[in-house]
């Protein structure tokens, strides 16, 4: 150092002024000594990123402000002062920069770190639900990978203090990222929750000003939790990560359709997480959408039914599809069709399809879930994921949409004899709507869960959910989102679509679509918003899950086969569905 | 204990055999009575049909199901099967007996199974084509004297046959049909493939088993076994004898003296002829299973049973033809001579049926031991064994043999030359192999010329004798 | 070496033209019945020593059968028989329900559930213990004792050490293992159980003061745990 003074010492240099940038508009910088381009304002952490180099952080969220207070980011740079390191995440770029972030330093800086905070962590991974997803197991095998220095014991705070009926808080887990923290009052404009205490005894708790964690989008900061601190207690304990598999797919909780994925064990779906779309949701969903998935497993119209009240029984598929067959027949040319917006795109298409040109209908009465409160940020009124693109193929298939209104209407006053619906979700209370269908000469719907609508039908045929096909959703705003399938239709049940190909083959329509993928190719060519949807294309990747987990699964490269039949099918065990 | 237990079984099994001799030679005197009053003669053969091949030959086969097995165990340093329990007994009681009983119900109650296209009425055949000739060769051995019981002769065999050698042959030869038969409307290859190997094995083998009894033929001039001109009662003759008072006492001419290489080539023939182990690759289990494949329940009973028929009547008819059928090898005219003896003939007639079936049982056992210590014969083995050293060996032997008779009709001579091949054996039998020998000394001068303390851990395995030949 | 040379096996491979008495058989087959009938003699009348080590046998009969129900041979220390679940103090399962056992198992063998003990529970370990299993099965047909879940258990709650096998069933249903059946054999406990830190999950009254305490030498909570090294032999039956 000295001797680089000595010939420095003696040049009478100018102040050098910035040198012009090489990419104009742009940054340009050396990362690990790969050249990066990016946008001015751009932080180390994105600009290292798009050149494959994992910066380490824990209170650094793409879409919160920065707080820097992990000090996990720390790098080296030459526009740095001489022997500091710089957090990575707090930093913006800068012309000409060189960043080392694999230097015997950094790593000397993050090994501390990572000291740090597991001093205190009771390390309790067998219990935590996070084990499998979180970064402090994984930061530690990568970075850390040394034992405990600390003698004695830890400190004790809360591990179990219910913030609100969804989020469960574990103080000794935390690291203090203040994620949540910020998360709560930068997002969901609800500062509901604080770090208090000082020292080691600093906690993030709920703000005595609030007393309460009610934010409908509190489920997010168990979704940003690095560590297993905030948990979900409608999925806590209720499986290992590892066990699951993720699909990719959309919530049907309202019509804002936040992008998702299904996190999905066996044929049961465990929990959604948000998936990143800029588009509609960003990197968030509410809780009421996030709770949505109990649908999928419980009540399902599993067995194909026939008959009414008492004489209710379940038949098999071929079954069900002759006697509806036989009773369509029957009332033929007098059938009313109902669609529930509910249902996919795929679903509606063959749908109206086989409603237009089999049933011969004119008009189709909109069904679907009555409307809902909203509020200002993801939740939407209507609740019915699919409502946009009912609107726009009936439209493009010239079929008059008419409210459900007009069908009650219509029933009471004994226009409407028969009754053919998909989907069995209505806008008025379910009892109501059953009561009136007693008058029907012919129901026949197509249901995916249990309700006093299906009890009142003469003929139930088993849907399956949208997280068993492949599909699309239009959403409010006419976006179009194609989502995975997870599973296999649990039980007898088939898509709507399926039925309605079915149903129109016996009925003398040929329809030759074996897969939801043939119905969009054949049927959505005719409707001008969906003709230019590629579909293929627009299907996200199945293969990979977003942050650092390195949990395998079969969508995200675990073995094909492994646990895919969810729990070990045990000789005996019972269990009830839905588990 | 366990020696009080096994000479309490021995002697339940030699006091059944008197017994049931006893038992013989009364019932065959009462019938024969009641037939000649009648004007009927020869009405015993029937009671000695009925005790000596169904009751003696069938239990003792029945037993022998079990023995085998609980034998091959002891030899193999095994506990053998002992599960097999009557209701209320403890585990393991009764070493095993009831076995015999369970597998005669599992036999009886399996299904007896037929392929769909096995020919019906040849299917049905086999087992008892197999069965009944072994059966029928008991007819011709002779277990016991010809007796007077209340007045009247009584033979102790079930058919006196002036050809009875020939019934032998003619009737062991029948026994090819039934495994053939079997093999064949099987409709199984390797059920096929067992039942064309027997028939070969067995034709083979016939020759060699016919020319091993040619020299017993012409040494006592007869084709006869029972009755006091056959060959069973002529090996009585003592070749050397003297007297001890009363008791006389000698070397007899039983077969196994004079012609001891006779009976090596008609007890190695007679084992290809029953096909039993070594000579078994009709059916090996771990080739071909062999002829009786597709038989199940009672019907492969049949065949199994048939066997250990044949090793008891084997056994007889090897006790009959070289071992001096139901005489002692010396004293028989003192026993014979004693008073009470002539007072009750039931008693000595008792007497020389136990030492008949006595003797029988040593065979018995030979074979038993015989299949648990060869391993089986390659079928290539089999016919060269057959054809380039039996045949040879029993036309040198008849040439020989003829010759020693010729010169010496007294047979001593014959009986010289048989010990002197019964020495030859002895001794290649006492020394070691050359192989052995030559090890030894290596190993010795080895030892002694480099003076290595240890010689190396396989000279061991190496010095064995040739015992996978 | 030279002079070792021919006792290299390979070299002993020439064949060695038989011997009259192997080609004429009957010497070498009398010596094989010498030899069996000896063993038959000895096993005939020599009562079989019932010793389990076979080896140590005694007595005439050379039988080395060990009549299984009646008898066993005692299996060899670190034997992996039946699984168990260790017992707490309480009587309860030490298992926390971490499906590690159920991760690592090649077959698949192990399902548990999980269940929560609330805050406000009843039972007295609700206060410390967060999670339980609700059900712990384990199909003993489909387990290939490979030993892994014990490896993996990290709360030393299964364990293979009940030097004995699956029994023998009439059904399937009965490999089928459950908590009632797995649960067995003498308590454990280690000194980092969470019941010999602190009473409930909620923080001590005076955190500050547990905690510095516990980082001097050892302090009152300290004296309860039980010694470091345990070792619980399970007693054979």
């Amino acid at each position: 150092m000295s001797d680089e003074k000595k010939i420095e010492a003696p040049k009478p240099a100018p102040p050098p002024g910035p040198p012009p940038p090489k990419n104009p508009g742009m940054v340009t910088l050396v990362i690990d000594g790969k050249e990066v381009v990016a946008k001015p304002g751009t932080n180390m952490i994105e600009a290292a990123k798009s050149v494959g180099v994992d910066i380490p952080y824990y209170c650094y969220h793409p879409r919160l402000s920065i707080a820097a207070n992990c000090r996990m980011c720390m790098v080296e740079s030459s526009a740095a002062p001489p022997g500091k390191l710089v957090p990575a995440c707090q930093t913006g770029i800068s012309e000409g920069a060189v960043i080392k972030t694999d230097t015997e330093k950094v790593r000397a800086q993050q090994k501390m770190v990572m000291e740090f905070l597991l001093l205190n962590h009771p390390v309790d991974c067998s219990i935590c639900d996070q084990a499998g997803e979180c970064k402090l197991q994984d930061y530690y095998m990568r970075y850390d990978f040394e034992p405990s220095r600390l003698e004695g014991a830890k400190v004790l705070r809360n591990k179990r203090k219910k913030l609100s009926d969804l989020v469960v808080l574990d103080q000794e887990r935390c690291v203090l990222c203040t994620r949540c923290v910020r998360f709560m009052d930068e997002v969901a404009k609800a500062p509901q929750l604080g770090i208090f205490g000082r020292g080691s005894h600093e906690v993030v708790d709920i703000s005595p000003a609030y007393g309460k964690l009610d934010s409908n989008y509190s489920g997010n900061i168990v979704d940003i939790c690095p560590v297993g601190a905030l948990l979900n207690t409608d999925f806590r304990f209720r499986a290992r990560a590892w066990f699951l598999s993720a699909a990719p797919s959309v919530c049907t909780g309202c019509s804002r359709g936040c992008s998702i994925y299904a996190d999905f064990m066996g044929q049961d779906t465990y929990r959604f997480r948000p998936r990143e779309n800029e588009q509609i949701n960003k990197s968030w969903m509410c809780d009421k959408g996030r709770l949505s998935y109990k649908g999928l497993n419980k009540h399902r119209v599993q067995q194909n039914g026939l008959g009414r009240g008492a004489e209710v029984k379940d038949v098999t598929p071929i079954e069900a599809l002759r006697v509806a067959v036989e009773k369509l027949k029957a009332h033929s040319g007098k059938v009313a069709f109902m669609a529930s917006p509910v249902a996919s795109i795929e679903d509606l298409l063959a749908g109206l399809a086989f409603a237009r040109d089999v049933l011969k209908v004119k008009s189709v009465y909109v069904s679907g879930r009555p409307q809902g409160e909203a509020d200002n940020f993801l939740l939407t009124a209507d609740k019915n994921p699919n409502r946009k693109g009912l609107e726009v193929i009936a439209k493009a298939y010239g079929l008059e949409l008419k409210p459900f209104t007009e069908l009650t209407r219509a029933i009471d006053t004994g226009t409407v004899k028969a009754l053919f619906g998909l989907g069995h979700e209505v806008p008025e209370e379910d009892e109501v709507f059953a009561a009136r269908a007693q008058k029907l000469e012919l129901f026949v719907v197509s249901a995916t869960n249990e309700s006093k609508v299906v009890e009142a039908a003469h003929v139930v045929l088993a849907a399956s959910v949208h997280v068993e096909d492949e599909g699309t959703f239009m959403q409010g705003d006419g976006i179009i989102q194609r989502f995975r399938r997870a599973y296999p239709p649990k039980g007898d049940s088939q898509p709507h679509w399926k039925w309605a190909v079915d149903l129109a083959r016996q009925l003398g329509l040929e329809m030759k679509a074996t897969s939801s993928r043939e119905i969009f190719k054949q049927l959505a060519p005719q409707v001008p918003e969906l003709a230019t949807f590629e579909w293929d294309k627009k299907a996200p990747m199945n293969q990979k899950r977003p942050g650092i987990s390195t949990m395998a699964a079969s969508a995200d490269g675990r073995p094909p086969g492994w646990r895919e039949q969810g729990v070990p099918n045990l000789r005996g065990l019972s269990l009830p569905p839905g588990t | 204990m366990r020696l009080g237990v096994v000479f309490v079984s021995l002697g339940l099994i030699f006091g059944g055999f008197f017994a049931l001799m006893g038992g013989a030679y009364a019932l065959g005197g009462v019938v024969e009575d009641f037939g000649r009053t009648h004007g009927v003669s020869g009405l015993a053969s029937l009671t000695n049909i009925l005790i000596l091949m169904l009751m003696i030959v069938m239990v003792f086969a029945t037993l022998l199901t079990l023995a085998e097995r609980k034998w091959s165990a002891f030899m193999q340093d095994r506990v053998g099967p002992n599960r097999a329990r009557f209701p209320g007994l403890p585990n393991a009681s009764l070493a095993g007996i009831p076995h015999i009983v369970t597998d005669v119900f599992k036999m009886l109650t399996k299904e007896a199974f037929r392929p769909k296209n096995a020919s019906k009425v040849l299917f049905a055949l086999g087992p008892m084509l197999a069965f009944a000739p072994v059966f029928a060769l008991f007819a011709v051995v002779p277990a016991g004297p010809t007796l007077k019981i209340f007045d009247h002769p009584v033979m102790m065999v079930s058919t006196n046959l002036d050809f009875g050698l020939l019934y032998l042959f003619a009737i062991a030869s029948l026994a090819v049909y039934g495994t053939s038969l079997a093999g064949w409307a099987s409709n199984n290859k390797f059920a096929l493939l067992g039942g064309v190997r027997a028939s070969s094995q067995m034709i083979s083998y016939e020759v060699a088993l016919g020319l091993s009894l040619v020299g017993m033929m012409i040494a006592f001039s007869t084709v006869k076994l029972a009755g006091p001109d056959g060959m069973s009662e002529m090996q009585m003759q003592y070749l050397w004898s003297t007297r001890v008072g009363s008791f006389d006492l000698g070397l007899p001419a039983w077969g196994i003296f004079i012609q001891p290489l006779g009976f090596l080539l008609f007890f190695a023939a007679a084992f290809a002829e029953t096909k039993r182990a070594p000579f078994d690759s009709p059916e090996g289990e771990s080739e071909i299973v062999g002829y009786f494949l597709e038989y199940s329940g009672m019907q492969f009973g049949m065949f199994m049973i048939a066997e250990f028929v044949e090793v008891v009547v084997l056994g007889g008819v090897i006790v009959a033809i070289f071992f001096g059928g139901w005489s002692l090898p010396f004293g028989n005219e003192w026993l014979m001579n004693l008073a009470v003896m002539k007072q009750y003939p039931i008693l000595l007639g008792a007497i020389y049926g136990t030492v008949f079936w006595g003797k029988t049982l040593l065979l018995v056992y030979l074979q038993m031991v015989i299949r648990w210590t060869m391993p089986r014969f390659r079928y290539d083995q089999i016919q060269k064994l057959g054809w380039q050293i039996l045949l040879p060996v029993g036309l040198a032997n008849l040439f020989v043999s003829g010759a020693l008779i010729l010169w010496d009709p007294s047979l001593r001579a014959l009986a010289l030359f048989g010990f002197f091949v019964i020495g030859v054996f002895a001794f290649l039998t006492l020394t070691p192999p050359k192989q052995v020998r030559q090890e030894q000394e290596a190993a010795d001068d080895h030892h002694g010329g480099h003076g290595h303390a240890a010689p190396a851990p396989h000279d061991d395995h190496a010095a064995l004798p040739a015992s996978t030949h | 070496m030279s002079s070792h040379s021919h006792h290299d096996p390979l070299e002993k491979r020439e064949l060695v033209e038989a011997d009259i008495r192997e080609r004429t058989y009957v010497p070498e087959i009398l010596k094989g019945i010498a030899l069996t009938t000896k063993h038959f003699l000895r096993n005939l009348f020599g009562e079989r020593d019932p010793n389990p080590d076979v080896v140590d046998r005694k007595g005439l009969a050379t039988i080395t059968t060990v009549n299984y129900p009646e008898e066993k041979v005692d299996y060899p220390p670190g034997y992996r028989g039946l699984h168990r679940l260790v017992p707490r103090e309480d009587g309860k399962p030490r298992c926390v329900a971490c499906y590690m056992c159920a991760t690592i198992c090649p077959a698949q063998c192990i399902y548990i559930e999980a269940g929560e003990y609330g805050g406000d529970d009843e039972h007295a370990e609700s206060r410390v213990i967060e999670k339980y299993p609700k059900q712990f099965v384990i199909d003993e047909l489909r387990c290939i004792v490979c030993g892994l879940c014990v490896d993996a258990c990290p709360k030393d709650a299964i364990r293979m050490d009940t030097y004995t096998h699956v029994p023998s069933e009439y059904n399937r249903q009965g490999f089928v293992y459950d908590i009632p059946k797995l649960l067995k054999g003498p308590a454990v406990s280690h000194p980092s159980d969470p019941w010999y830190k602190r009473g409930s999950s909620a923080p001590p009254d005076h955190v500050h003061k547990e905690a510095h305490t516990r980082i001097t030498a050892g302090g009152a909570a300290l004296a309860k745990r039980p010694p470091l090294v345990e070792v619980v032999k399970f007693a054979k039956p």
